[in-house]
């Protein structure tokens, strides 16, 4: 579209007028992106390989043997970054590569990656297939092999008494303990990146240091020394990484054919990474490149899981406003850098074997922006960057980056119909975030109104005061409905797949049905069967963070969080201002459902005694295939506005919180729940039992904060409200309410507006997050039957994004089945 | 003869193609008419209607067993002549494969049922639509629903077949902001053979709302015309209807493509099977659209229909003299036109 500019360079955002329509891809997208999509997965061995490197050096191991873990840590992770090889890709004006391949997942030797040994014989045969040479395969298997006992959870774990903690990694039912991999999710202090620079807190590490004391006077002890030391370090690795980067550009640069303009990119890209991210930002080319560079470094760190940029739409607005002003971008320019930005997303994606991924199908990590919101006082900070962004998503639609927007009252109703225009493009991005709910939730979990306000979301849907929490989100993931079949057969599953495991007692030794004389007896046992998994999930995580603190600091993270220069702290030390572990429950409207179904059939209706029943359920309806339909199909179900089904989904939902918040983690922070399921929902479901609400065994879960597949009979206006009607107080971590709609239905005018209604009432009532949907199913199941004819297909998988192709046939069949919301 | 308490087979929520913004349907059972390509057969018929849907029977043999009358001989067969609708079946039935179309409710029950989704409305501009079946043959029930929703500030609408006895339809027109109107044949002998009656009321009818709809206190009127191909979209019977709309100065009319979602409930009513039928390619719904711009007619597909002002916007409530809660109500649905005069002045009281 020609035209532009489409925003007004206007200093007030309020001048921002709404415009109908997205730019196609500029040719430079349009290249890039056909480049990535075409590029096969494959695994890095880059950084595994530096790492041994560097300790085999005799720098390394005397470093290992005198020096303190963290400053051994910091070396360790300046010798990557100094070392690694700059590769930059045709086209790109945005310079950083996030491994050594184009697209490539990294191997992380202290955790997590070695599960892909699993799949070893078969890397290129698996359902997304990786592709390597012979001599990569066998250099996975010797890393994974060698350095199988350097893991953060077998460290943890491989310890007397411990052991059987260490098999459930391989044998997920009650809870999927997914620290052992990384903690990654983050939503770093980029607005320091960008204004200040590196050198802010290089500045006060060396203070620190040379004065011998914190900020308040108190003086170092040893540990804290190692900290800012550590800093030091990291950060002179990072600039190194920069530097070797401008130099590649330059170097580039000089090459013959190399046409003109393609010089004078390499030449700006180059002078860039020789500023930033130390200096702080000058342009809006050198904020995106800082945030670029100090993104690397945060997967280089620790793993690639979540790792967030926050609220781009803030920090590097003064940067756009004065290029613009300035006369120097326009905002053709200015989307194509930001879309830039979000193809050099595309690079990463996580290593699962096909095991792991049926609990987290999809390749996604979600780094995500967050646009929109509030300042610190409530008011409207919706800008035409924020507008912008979504134009540079709309250009590349691809699976990275995650695109939030958080809606409040004073929300633009522009920039609402513009992110609904969005989703109507059927990349299902962005989703949507109640202020409201959110803001309350994380005051509830002990944050200023002020910090609460300044929130952007870590990687799908949890949730960080930008810059100023340590969340280790996404810890675990729990399994409740599973605690009712635990509570209904004194802790033991009904049925084991071998006949001791069924015999052994996993759970509480909760009292037998048979002495259960009221629902609330009921209750007590599936509240008790709750914390005793919580308890047992806690345990472990205690374990993995404590091994975390020696072999794993996280030193560029810690650099990136208010709280740790202060205290003098690595955020696994507990440095954070806001410290949290967050575990997220998956089957809750199936849990809720199922005590729904047991008070009224057995308690209320007497149709059974609660004995007899639970031999039913034991038996996985056999026989009874009459009943197993009627529970199914004329029970009353969560999602549908019912406010007694809806209660019963709220009591699993205490039940979980409340057992969680008992805890306190073991860097001191709380336990904070969540509601959302990635793709485990799956994989829990497999290992599960019959429930009471007519759910076979086997069967998938529920998934997040949505009703059971097929029972939202009333349509998605009573989906919302149903969940609207929850008291989310509690979930400081938040949830992930799918919606699908059927494109036919809500495309056009007609489509949009009705989507935004919906939207705006849903946060109305008190809504928290939403994720909508668009898909066609015929589109899908042709690509089912035709992957290589649908390569850009993407879906929504609970929280996040991903390529059709990439997901299990389960899970594609799952996102066919369900109801496509409007179609009688 | 039909009942005068009628019954409701099915309450739709989030519909976006039968009148403006979010609506919920209301489908009201009973139709004079017996149009080939229907796709709500269960509407034909006033009275309740027991139906079986053979896609969820797990063939458990339940409502068998259970028939007092012995009607069933097996599972999905009924004896209507032995069957004397006592509905064990279908409350035994615990796939819901035994099913029943059509039951009672008091207007306070529906407003009740569609409270939850009031809010919607007003945001998106929407409300509720009456459809069905024909709403039209239950004038006083219409009309008392629809008194109470517009108390509540609710905007309603209604799809008609138009072949209804207008004198006794005023009270329920009043309560109405916009009437969609469904054309079909405009042969009158050809409709009569088609859908099973003469349409010379229909056309009347149409005429008759369109005059009025010009004065005060009648719902605009929105004509609407399934595109079925072969049946309705020649060129003679689009012509026919164009010249006729154009004679009551209307000059746009929604094409609603028929679409054969309903087909299977024909069997689960134990009905022969309809017609065959095709959905009418692009190419088509663009070359019906041609003709009747020729004539002067602009063409709109469902939901995205331009409804003149005057019909869309929340209701205006109840005169200030009637009791109870409406007056608060209707102040705050009534939200944002704020210089004290509607859009059209219709608050004036009625
Ligand atoms: S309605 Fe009653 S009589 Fe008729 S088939 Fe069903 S059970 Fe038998
Ligand atoms: S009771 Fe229902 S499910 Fe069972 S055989 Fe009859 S129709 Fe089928």
């Amino acid at each position: 579209m020609a035209g532009l500019p489409r925003f007004s360079a206007s200093l007030t955002s309020a001048a921002v007028a709404p415009v109908e329509g997205f730019t196609p891809p500029t040719p430079r997208i349009a290249a890039i992106r056909a480049k990535l999509l075409s590029t096969p997965y494959s695994i890095c061995l880059e950084r595994p390989k530096l790492m041994e490197e560097f300790w085999s050096s005799r720098e390394g191991r005397r470093s290992a043997k005198l020096e303190h873990p963290l400053v051994h840590r910091a070396l360790t992770l300046q010798y990557i970054f100094s070392h690694r090889k700059p590769r930059i890709y045709d086209d790109e004006i945005i310079i950083g590569n996030m491994t050594s391949k184009r697209i490539a997942a990294n191997y992380y030797i202290e955790g997590g990656s070695i599960n892909i040994l699993e799949d070893f014989a078969r890397l290129g045969k698996r359902t997304i297939p990786l592709k390597l040479t012979i001599q990569e395969t066998a250099g996975v298997l010797h890393l994974g092999l060698k350095n199988a006992f350097k893991s953060v959870g077998a460290k943890a774990l491989l310890k007397p008494g411990r052991l059987s903690y260490f098999l459930d990694f391989f044998r997920a039912k009650r809870h999927f303990v997914t620290e052992e991999a990384g903690i990654g999710h983050q939503v770093g202090n980029y607005w320091m990146v960008v204004h200040e620079g590196l050198r802010g807190p290089y500045g006060e590490a060396k203070q620190r240091l040379e004065e011998g004391r914190l900020a308040d006077g108190s003086r170092l002890d040893a540990d804290q020394r190692a900290f800012f030391s550590s800093v030091l370090i990291t950060i002179d690795g990072i600039r190194k990484m920069a530097e070797n980067l401008a130099a590649e550009a330059e170097h580039l640069a000089q090459m013959k054919g190399e046409s003109e303009q393609r010089r004078a990119e390499l030449l700006a890209a180059a002078a860039a990474c020789r500023r930033v991210p130390f200096e702080p930002a000058r342009t809006y080319l050198e904020g995106l490149q800082a945030t670029w560079l100090i993104h690397m470094a945060l997967n280089l760190e620790d793993f690639e899981q979540g790792l967030s940029f926050g609220r781009m739409d803030q920090i590097l607005l003064p940067l756009y406003r004065s290029d613009v002003e300035l006369g120097r971008l326009n905002t053709g320019q200015a989307t194509e850098m930001t879309a830039c930005f979000c193809l050099k997303t595309c690079e990463t994606m996580p290593l699962y074997s096909q095991r792991v991924d049926q609990f987290f199908s999809g390749n996604g990590v979600a780094q995500a922006f967050t646009l929109g919101g509030t300042d610190e006082k409530g008011n409207d900070l919706t800008n035409e960057l924020s507008g912008l962004i979504l134009d540079a998503y709309a250009q590349v639609l691809t699976r990275e980056p995650a695109v939030h927007v958080r809606i409040h009252p004073a929300t633009p109703e522009w920039f609402f119909q513009k992110s609904v225009e969005l989703l109507q493009m059927g990349t299902s991005r962005p989703s949507f975030f109640g202020d409201t709910a959110v803001v309350r939730a994380l005051q509830e979990a002990g944050m200023t109104r002020e910090h609460a306000r300044d929130y952007a979301v870590i990687g799908c849907v949890e949730m960080a005061s930008q810059g100023r929490t340590y969340n280790s989100s996404d810890a675990a993931l729990f399994n409740l409905p599973l605690c009712l079949e635990l509570a209904l057969n004194e802790g033991r599953r009904f049925h084991g797949k071998a006949r001791i495991e069924g015999r052994r007692r996993f759970g509480a030794p909760t009292p037998p049905v048979s002495t259960m004389k009221t629902f609330d007896d009921v209750l007590d046992a599936f509240r008790a069967q709750v914390r005793h998994g919580v308890d047992d999930m806690v345990k472990v995580i205690g374990w993995l963070e404590e091994v975390y603190r020696t072999i794993r600091p996280t030193p560029v993270n810690s650099i990136l969080t208010e709280g740790c220069l202060e205290t003098g702290k690595d955020v696994t030390w507990g440095g954070g201002l806001y410290d949290y572990t967050s575990i997220q429950a998956a089957g809750l409207a199936d849990a809720g459902d199922s005590l729904y179904a047991l008070k009224r059939i057995i308690f209320d209706q007497k149709r059974f005694s609660l004995d007899e029943f639970v031999g039913i359920l034991q038996d996985n309806f056999r026989g009874r295939e009459d009943l197993r339909v009627e529970l199914a199909s004329k029970l009353p179900r969560y999602g549908n506005g019912d406010p007694d089904v809806d209660h019963m989904t709220q009591l699993a939902a205490d039940a979980f919180s409340d057992a969680l918040s008992a805890h306190k983690n073991s860097r001191g922070g709380r336990y904070v729940p969540g509601f959302y399921s990635m793709t485990c929902h799956i994989g829990f479901g497999r290992v599960t039992g019959a429930l009471p609400n007519g759910r076979p065994a086997g069967r998938r879960l529920s998934n997040g904060l949505a009703p059971v597949d097929g029972c939202d009979r009333m349509g998605p206006t009573a989906v919302l409200r149903s969940a609207a009607s929850l008291d989310s107080r509690k979930w400081m971590n938040c949830h992930a309410l799918n919606l699908k709609f059927d494109r036919q239905i809500v495309q056009g005018k007609t489509g949009r507006k009705a989507l935004v209604s919906l939207l705006k009432n849903y946060f109305a009532l008190g809504g928290m997050q939403v994720q909508v949907n668009i898909l066609d199913t015929e589109t899908l199941k042709a690509a089912k039957r035709d992957p290589a004819s649908y390569p850009g297909i993407v879906v929504r998988v609970a929280g996040y994004c991903a390529y059709f192709n990439d997901l299990q046939p389960a899970v594609q069949d799952e996102i066919i089945e369900r109801t496509a919301h409007g179609i009688t | 003869m039909v009942s005068p308490e009628p019954l409701v087979f099915s309450l739709q929520h989030f519909c976006l193609h039968d009148g403006p913004g979010i609506r919920s349907l209301v489908f009201f059972k009973g139709c004079p008419l017996r149009c080939p390509w229907c796709q709500n057969v269960e509407s034909w018929k006033a009275g309740s209607e027991i139906a079986f849907k053979p896609a969820l029977c797990i063939n458990c043999g339940t409502c068998v067993r259970k028939c007092p009358e012995h009607a069933l001989a097996e599972v999905g067969t009924r004896d209507t002549t032995r069957c004397r609708g006592c509905f064990t079946c279908i409350d035994s039935c615990p796939s819901g494969a035994m099913t029943l179309f059509g039951v009672q409710r008091s207007p306070e029950d529906v407003v009740e049922e569609l409270r939850p989704e009031f809010s919607l409305f007003t945001t998106s501009g929407g409300g509720v639509t009456f459809t069905g079946g024909e709403p039209t043959l239950y004038p006083d029930f219409s009309a008392r629903l629809a008194r109470s929703l517009r108390t509540e500030g609710i905007h309603i609408a209604m799809e008609t077949c138009g072949f209804f006895d207008l004198k006794r339809l005023r009270p329920l027109l009043r309560e109405l902001r916009l009437v969609l109107f469904d054309i079909k044949i405009y042969d009158r002998e050809q409709h009569r053979q088609m859908c099973g009656a003469d349409n010379t009321v229909i056309k009347k009818n149409l005429k008759a709302l369109v005059e009025a709809g010009s004065g005060q206190g009648a719902p605009a009127v929105w004509p609407r015309l399934p595109l079925v191909p072969g049946l309705t979209d020649g060129q003679d019977n689009i012509k026919g209807w164009a010249g006729f709309l154009r004679s009551l100065g209307i000059s746009f009319l929604t094409i609603v493509p028929y679409h054969p979602m309903g087909a299977s409930k024909r069997r689960w009513l134990g009905l022969p099977a309809g017609p065959e039928l095709r959905v009418p390619t692009d190419a088509e719904i663009q070359t019906a659209g041609g003709l009747f711009s020729a004539e002067g007619i602009m063409t709109y597909k469902p939901g995205e229909e331009p409804f003149p002002e005057d019909s869309i916007g929340p209701a205006q409530g109840l005169p200030r003299d009637l009791p109870g809660a409406a007056h608060d109500r209707r102040v705050e649905h009534r939200g944002l036109p704020t210089d004290g005069h509607g859009p059209t002045g219709l608050n004036t009281p009625r």
